[in-house]
């Protein structure tokens, strides 16, 4: 017996419902003992009699009648039973009430109110190696007030910030109505770390074309 | 008497899917205490299945499983198994050999065959250990509670009460193969948790086996 014909021929079942004949069970036991998915399939087939008979021992009214019985099966709808959804409801309340009385009220006073903070100016027009210094405190975030060059024939502008592992951390665009316009660009304090950042100020083509125009560092000095 | 990982040593035992060829059989000759270990558990299983519906005393299918693996070993180690990837044939050819010698000397003394039959404790959930039994169990349940009533009781008066199969399917207007695909179903949807807990549990350390 292969296995194609063990499968086909619900080999396993039979098996273990006693209904090969022997000459068919001594085949099945050599197939058997040769194939790990037959012998898995036999050994799951085998467990799940066996605990079917735990099961099936137990009281009758352990088993509710499917078509007369309500009640949710065990799984997912457990979570319905009373008693878990009562301490449920109760914990997403508690998170509820203090998100909406307590952090939302927090940030909207933050988001509304002015901020006084550092801040430093990136003349795009500059060209060299010296780098801003900004001292801030530990969560403070600060401002870049990128200044534009005069006319130099690009569509738009884009800024690339790289954080001291010189990995490119944000990239937005800077719009402006007249390129003599400056531009702040803020940025967050919350879990910012020291070093030196870089601002990388790019210029957009019509034909949509980028091109560095300049590169600025930032030594970011974080103050506790 | 030899005492090979009795199966109270073999309670969560890891049975993973291994290849049986060369280097398997390599390591098992060289004595490799995992290997061995993985071999006794994986087909102590299926000697037990095996030897249930042929024995009915617990002490004789123990009997034949040492003696099984007692000259299996043996073969090992005098280079006899020729074929790596039909290490299981042999396994299962020797144990025919030792259940027709055990057949014999039953026929002499009867005394064995007439034991009182006792609660003989699935191998099955010996191996997966009780947590695992546990999430089995309730997961079986599941599917029971699943089933009409009708294939409940099915089942319950086939693999609890053991009444006679062609009996049974008459008193519920079924054939054969409504059981064999009733049982075919329940075990599909029980095959997944049985081989996700297969495959989660590491192998334990298990006492030397004495030689």
């Amino acid at each position: 017996m292969d296995h194609d014909e063990a499968v086909r021929q619900k080999a396993t079942e039979k098996y273990l419902l006693g209904e090969l004949d022997p000459e068919l069970k001594d085949q099945f036991e050599e197939h058997l003992f040769d194939c790990q998915d037959c012998a898995l399939d036999v050994r799951a087939a085998a467990m799940f009699v066996e605990q079917t008979k735990v099961v099936l021992s137990e009281p009758i009214v352990a088993l509710p009648e499917r078509a007369t019985a309500p009640a949710p099966s065990a799984g997912w709808l457990a979570w319905l039973r009373p008693a878990f959804a009562v301490a449920v409801l109760a914990l997403l309340l508690a998170v509820v009430g203090y998100q909406n009385f307590v952090t939302y009220p927090h940030l909207m006073r933050a988001a509304n109110q002015p901020q006084v903070g550092p801040w430093a100016s990136v003349n795009v027009s500059t060209r060299g190696t010296t780098t801003t210094v900004i001292k801030a405190r530990r969560g403070e975030g600060f401002g870049l007030l990128v200044n534009l060059p005069p006319e130099e024939g690009f569509a738009s502008y884009a800024a690339d910030l790289y954080n001291p592992a010189q990995k490119l951390e944000w990239s937005g665009p800077i719009s402006t109505a007249t390129s003599d316009e400056g531009r702040q660009i803020y940025i967050p304090g919350r879990n910012r770390q020291p070093g030196t950042y870089a601002l990388v100020v790019r210029g957009i083509t019509t034909a949509g074309e980028s091109k560095e125009i300049s590169r600025h560092s930032i030594d970011l000095q974080i103050q506790n | 008497m030899l005492n090979w990982l009795t199966l109270q040593h073999l309670r969560g035992r890891f049975l993973e899917l291994q290849s049986f060829d060369e280097s398997y059989v390599e390591r098992l000759s060289a004595g490799d205490f995992r290997t061995q270990e993985h071999f006794v558990a994986y087909f102590s299983e299926l000697i037990q299945l095996k030897l249930r519906s042929r024995l009915h005393s617990p002490q004789a299918i123990e009997d034949v499983r040492q003696e099984t693996f007692t000259r299996v070993f043996a073969a090992l180690r005098s280079g006899k198994i020729r074929q790596p990837d039909r290490l299981g044939a042999f396994v299962n050819s020797m144990c025919n050999n030792v259940l027709l010698e055990q057949y014999r000397a039953s026929s002499r003394d009867s005394s064995l065959e007439d034991e009182e039959q006792t609660d003989f404790p699935a191998l099955t959930v010996d191996v997966l250990g009780a947590i695992a039994a546990k999430q089995m169990a309730e997961k079986i349940r599941e599917i029971l509670e699943e089933m009409p009533e009708r294939d409940r009781r099915l089942l319950r008066e086939v693999f609890l009460e053991e009444r006679d199969k062609d009996e049974v399917c008459r008193d519920f207007g079924v054939d054969r193969d409504y059981l064999r695909v009733l049982l075919h179903r329940a075990k599909q949807s029980f095959k997944s948790l049985y081989l996700k807990n297969m495959a989660a549990r590491p192998p334990g350390v298990v006492a030397a086996a004495k030689l």
